[in-house]
């Protein structure tokens, strides 16, 4: 079941006012945010059952330590109450001293390596596959570790999740586990070196592939994880032929149309941003590396540039990180080729876009980016975006505080008043020369000269 | 919110319009691009192509979004409806040398610019960004007297207030500036004779900034001429630049120009809070 559906406020406990909710909130996030600059940032999940209990008393003894190994004892000897010794073993695993005896243990990896495979192979023989899915959370929180990796590599971790993956994909619950371990291990900060030609050469892209397309009834959850593993996989390296050949790009691309569409219908599903993001950042990176040539063939479909606008304009309020990432993507979309620049034009999401230029953090600079990838175009896109309004703009855009607004903002002006004497006329009867006559004046040197030079060869000669 | 057309386009599937196939039938491949109209064009500083841009795991861009997956991973996921995060709006500032003022908007940063920066020459319509400035301008490029004199005797100032040097030539003063008050080179200083072998600082036909703007801004009558002369036709700025080599040469080179350049006087004041500059130029503004 999608899991936001169960959980909400878990920071919590009953009790806790609408306040105080707040603030223990952004007191976690701050925590996180500081453990990311410190690029340490995990977590860890819990296995939802209907009956789990947060504050249940699992242990009786004072000692987690003790427990950890009693458990794996016990754990040694496959039998009926395998299922209860797990669930103590992964509730006991949640505190960390009792983590570090775990790992200390001697083939405690192989053990839980070897539950897994075990049980993924009797899975058809199993009414409920909670089995497989605890041992997945298990691993997949002991993963941050760097022993713990090294071991679950050495113990085969790659193919028994490919594996699990391979057999169980129509059990969502059990994709969505093996997602999140898999998250886990290629979040790791040298996981490009050990692990991902690992994973790459494995079944496990094309499945992580085949299971994008978020299943209704189910909800959002085995989609985002396997996404997240996909921009894990893209933002590690620099060369993506492999994922690329496999149709990496153009899953992403088309799920993110469908998903525009959406949004813009009005129908945005709770936590769609959640999937929506790894989306974007898989399509982002792998349109870095993808050659020109290949690019109608792993796109396919204009409408992606009216997705991303749509996911512009409906995240701009509530996500701007959204947005942001969103205006990335369209600036890689737009760098190189003129069909894309030209479907902007056509299909009249300029002025939406110059819309967007008063706001600050990253978007209006992206965005500058994607307006001067049109402009590259020359002529008749220059014409194009003068007649909508774009040079107005920029000579608002001239006077902002952020130096890249203000460099972008030349170098667009520059694009379009070379590019036909129309455009340049109009710049003149807007202002310009006197705007372009301050600039001479501007404290950046690269600024006075550029101003200058349009003054002198485009303008006045 | 987006275009119902559009709209329908994404839900519903129709191809309206061409694919990316139209890439590879120009041939448009992946080469960089030649820059813009440099025939025969010396120097362009321009320089922009498109980039593309990879971003890895820890790229600052995609902080918001790690957290709000890992606070989803740690069920402390909240929807939209209950987090409103702040977006943010550029300010604007002002960046002529010397001047580090900052506006949350537009508006103020043009009351500021008007206010301070736009002192208008008569004559040549030039702006420069100090009614000092404005001054030294005036004396040394419109007024024939200062031509003569300066034959004789240092008349070109040094043009950090408070300094009181003078000059016999305006490379002299230039090469003060440099040296003493540590202008750089690529400043707006004169041209001295049009003489295309010299291009180093020469480029830029106009006085040049100084680095104390701030100060004497009294109100100033400049900008009712400067207002008047915002309909005159852009012909006559022409003549003027492409006649302003150095300033020695310019009165005498064209007949036309007037012999003595008028600033209304600062004790005429045309209101406070006037509009000051040219009217109708500031376009359409957000």
């Amino acid at each position: 079941m999608w899991r936001l559906n169960k959980v909400h406020h878990k920071a919590g406990r009953p009790g806790d006012s609408v306040e105080e909710l707040k603030l223990k909130r952004r007191e976690h996030e701050k925590a996180l945010r500081q453990a990311r600059r410190d690029r340490q940032l995990v977590s860890k999940r819990l296995l939802l059952n209907d009956d789990e209990d947060q504050s249940e008393v699992t242990m009786d003894t004072n000692s987690g330590e003790q427990d950890v190994v009693a458990v794996l004892q016990k754990l040694h000897h496959s039998g009926p109450e395998r299922d209860t010794h797990l669930k103590a073993l992964s509730k006991a695993l949640r505190d960390p001293s009792a983590q570090l005896t775990f790992i200390k243990q001697e083939n405690s990896m192989h053990l839980l390596v070897g539950l897994l495979t075990g049980s993924d192979a009797t899975c058809r023989l199993q009414a409920s596959t909670k089995f497989t899915e605890l041992c997945l959370y298990t691993l997949g929180n002991l993963c941050p570790d760097s022993i713990v990796k090294e071991k679950l590599l050495a113990q085969g971790i790659v193919p028994a999740l490919a594996s699990c993956l391979e057999n169980q994909r129509h059990n969502l619950a059990v994709v969505e586990a093996v997602g999140f371990t898999l998250s886990q291990l290629l979040q790791a900060n040298d996981a490009a070196e050990k692990i991902i030609p690992m994973v790459l050469a494995s079944s496990l892209p094309s499945h992580l592939l085949s299971v994008l397309t978020p299943d209704p009834k189910f909800g959002l959850g085995p989609a985002i994880e396997c996404a997240w593993c996909i921009h894990y996989l893209t933002c590690s390296m620099k060369d993506h032929r492999v994922l690329l050949a496999q149709g990496a790009l153009l899953q992403c691309s088309s799920l993110l149309v469908s998903l525009g569409g959406a949004v813009a219908e009005g129908n945005k599903e709770e936590g769609m941003e959640l999937l929506i993001c790894p989306l974007l950042r898989c399509v982002g990176n792998l349109l870095s590396s993808c050659p020109l040539t290949d690019l109608s063939a792993q796109m396919g479909d204009v409408r992606i540039v009216v997705a991303l606008c749509a996911l512009l304009q409906a995240f701009l309020l509530t996500q701007p990180a959204l947005a942001r990432e969103s205006a990335w993507v369209l600036n890689n979309l737009t760098a190189h080729s003129r069909a894309l620049c030209s479907a902007l034009l056509t299909l009249n999401l300029v002025p939406g876009l110059i819309q967007l230029l008063p706001f600050s953090q990253g978007i209006n600079t992206m965005i500058l980016r994607v307006l001067a990838n049109i402009a590259h175009n020359k002529k008749d896109f220059c014409v194009h975006l003068a007649h909508r309004g774009l040079l107005s703009a920029l000579c608002a855009t001239l006077k902002m505080a952020d130096q890249e607004m203000v460099t972008l903002s030349m170098d667009v002006i520059f694009m379009l008043v070379v590019s036909s004497p129309q455009v340049a006329e109009e710049f003149v009867k807007q202002g310009g020369l006197s705007l372009l006559e301050a600039t001479q004046y501007n404290s950046e040197g690269e600024i006075r000269q550029r101003a200058t030079h349009l003054l002198e060869h485009h303008l006045l000669s | 919110m987006l275009q119902p057309d559009l709209v329908r386009l994404l839900t519903e599937g129709h191809v309206l319009v061409k694919s990316c196939d139209e890439d590879c039938l120009t041939g448009n491949t992946q080469e960089p691009r030649q820059s813009e109209g440099e025939e025969g064009e010396e120097g362009n500083p321009f320089n922009y192509t498109p980039q593309l841009i990879h971003l890895n795991k820890d790229h600052q861009l995609f902080e918001d979004g790690d957290i709000h997956r890992h606070m989803y991973l740690q069920d402390l996921y909240i929807s939209e409806a209950e987090d409103k995060p702040t977006l943010s709006v550029s300010e604007f500032a002002c960046h002529i040398s010397g001047c580090s003022a900052i506006f949350s908007t537009l508006e103020e940063y043009e009351h500021h610019y008007n206010s301070l920066h736009r002192h208008v020459c008569c004559s040549c319509r030039r702006s420069l960004p100090s009614a000092r400035l404005l001054d030294i301008h005036i004396q040394e490029w419109h007024d024939s007297l200062f031509t003569i004199l300066s034959q004789r005797q240092d008349m070109y100032q040094c043009l950090v207030e408070g300094c009181g040097q003078k000059f016999s030539t305006s490379k002299h003063r230039k090469d003060h500036l440099i040296k003493i008050h540590k202008y750089p080179p690529d400043f707006r200083f004169d041209k001295t004779k049009k003489d295309k072998g010299n291009r180093q600082t020469k480029k830029q036909p106009q006085k040049d900034t100084t680095m104390d703007v701030e100060e004497s801004m009294e109100t100033h009558g400049s900008e009712e001429e400067a207002a008047r002369m915002a309909k005159s036709a852009s012909t006559e700025e022409h003549a003027d630049l492409n006649a302003a080599a150095p300033s020695t040469e310019s009165s005498s080179s064209d007949p036309l120009e007037p012999r003595y350049s008028y600033r209304v006087p600062t004790n005429v004041c045309f209101g406070r809070g006037s509009v000051r500059g040219f009217r109708g130029r500031r376009g359409r503004r957000k």
